[in-house]
């Protein structure tokens, strides 16, 4: 008998909470081929899933490993079920810039913060790491970003911080964007320092207060 | 149950290559990254710059990584050496790299800079990564990860290596004259791995290549720790803080030196935060296993 639409969701959900990134490309086939609406997988499967695990990360259940582990899953589900996606809608979704600042190659926290904006509906543009400070600027502008988001996991290299800041205000651009950093020796202080717009601590915060300096919230 | 606290990294006393300290050397860049007498120049360069007391080698976190086959960008005189792009996606690949060779190339280098130093009088403190440190240079921590709870018995071996590897690489850092010896692993934190994996990775990798390279080290070079990596032990119940007294209001790194052979390690505080004081005592970490 075939599985039901919600059995199928459940199970998508599950293999991203459970880090199944080879399972869940076969649940995803049989969602697809049971005709179910593509859209709903995204949402309500991989996408519930990845939010179930970021609530565990809340909760200290789940660490950063954990969480790249459940995207790898939810990315390889998404494979799958894009493709069946309708045109895409003409809603504009907020968009951001970021990357890991010129002389740091620790990108991590970076890519986790990128998954967790996506899945929270954000267009992002990762720039990658050891990203050259005028990188930052060019992109913001081509691509009309509302977020500039810097991450360092150096000390040496976190001064790249504020030169981007700099380089946003020399462009014109300074007010058309908000800029958050994180990393590990990045605090508030250096972010209220440094003229930042938001600091979070990880990668389910970042999502929270991006959302707050966009006045999504 | 065993709990692993978090130490928190500050920048106040950020360190290590900027175009301010590079300024006006006679040096060329990146150049001055690879001869053992152009490090040792900008080593002491960026001691006088920051005055500190002791002068700090490496430049960057990536000669080891280096040395067993990594590529690296060597940046310039603004940013120091750091990872170029990944050699392999799969762990397994790891296994087959070579054994670092110490007669050639940077890793060579850098210890004969370390020697030319303590020539002329310096205080050495080598800067020696952890496993996470120097695989984030060689593939991308995502396949680590992945591997460690898919396949952990190819990552165990994996981490055997670069065990062994790092062990052969602190004996000859010791046998270079360094007097400190810092270890940290930056980009294996409590927060990044999480406390079940800092947990088997400091039971399994951490504390066996520490007892062993305190072996190695006694009586001529001091290792001192990364307070994450302190934490980790103390709250694994494998090290403990014993208290030593030492002569007054002095920096860190002079305290530490100055408790030297009375302890196999000290790690209270990162040597990065120059302006750290010990005031009369320093806490440093003995075995919980004598």
């Amino acid at each position: 008998m075939a599985a039901s639409k919600e059995e199928l969701l459940n199970r998508l959900s599950d293999c991203v909470l459970e880090m199944e990134d080879e399972e869940v490309t076969g649940v995803a086939e049989e969602y697809v081929d049971a005709g179910y609406e593509a859209l709903d997988g995204i949402m309500e499967g991989l996408v519930d899933g990845m939010n179930k695990a970021s609530d565990l990360y809340d909760q200290e259940e789940y660490f950063v490993t954990d969480l790249l582990l459940c995207s790898d899953a939810m990315y390889a589900g998404l494979d799958v079920l894009r493709p069946h996606l309708p045109e895409e809608e003409t809603s504009q979704k907020p968009r951001a810039v970021i990357g890991v600042v010129e002389g740091d190659t620790h990108d991590i926290g970076k890519n986790l913060v990128r998954i967790m904006m996506e899945t929270a509906g954000f267009e992002m543009y990762d720039l990658g790491r050891d990203v050259p400070l005028d990188d930052f600027v060019t992109k913001a502008k081509e691509v009309n970003a509302s977020l500039v988001m810097m991450s360092t996991l150096m000390t040496t290299t976190m001064m790249g911080m504020p030169e981007v800041i700099k380089k946003l205000e020399e462009a014109g651009i300074r007010d058309q964007v908000k800029v958050m950093i994180g990393g590990s020796p990045i605090s508030r202080k250096y972010a209220d320092d440094i003229g930042a717009d938001g600091y979070s601590a990880n990668a389910v915060e970042a999502v929270k207060v991006a959302k707050q300096l966009l006045g999504m919230e | 149950m065993a709990e692993i606290r978090d130490f928190k990294c500050t920048y106040q006393n950020s360190a290590g290559i900027s175009e301010e300290v590079t300024r006006g050397l006679d040096l060329q860049f990146p150049d001055a990254y690879l001869h053992a007498d152009t490090m040792a120049q900008l080593a002491v360069h960026i001691r006088k710059t920051e005055q500190a007391k002791f002068c700090e080698l490496p430049f960057c976190h990536t000669v080891e990584a280096e040395a067993m086959g990594g590529i690296v960008n060597l940046g310039d005189g603004r940013t120091g050496p750091r990872a170029k792009e990944y050699i392999c996606t799969d762990p397994q690949k790891l296994l087959d790299l070579p054994d670092i060779d110490y007669t050639t190339g940077r890793i060579a280098e850098v210890l004969k800079a370390c020697r030319i130093l303590k020539e002329q009088g310096e205080t050495v403190v080598f800067m020696i990564s952890g496993p996470f440190t120097i695989l984030n240079v060689l593939i991308d921590p995502r396949y680590v990860f992945k591997a460690m709870r898919k396949k952990p018995e190819i990552m165990q071996q994996v981490f055997d290596k670069i065990r062994e590897e790092l062990l052969r690489f602190t004996e000859r850092i010791a046998d270079a004259g360094a007097d400190i010896i810092s270890y940290a692993d930056s980009a294996g934190t409590l927060n990044i791995i999480g406390p079940k994996n800092m947990e088997w990775m400091t039971r399994t990798f951490t504390w066996p290549y520490l007892k062993e390279a305190g072996k190695l080290t006694a009586g001529r070079t001091q290792i001192a720790l990364c307070p994450k990596t302190s934490f980790a032990l103390t709250g694994l119940g494998l090290a403990e803080w014993k208290r030593i007294p030492v002569g007054g209001k002095i920096p860190y790194v002079e305290a530490c030196l100055q408790v030297g052979n009375q302890c196999l390690f000290t790690g209270q505080m990162c040597l990065k935060n120059t302006g750290y004081m010990a005031d009369g005592k320093i806490h440093v970490l003995v075995s919980t296993e004598e």
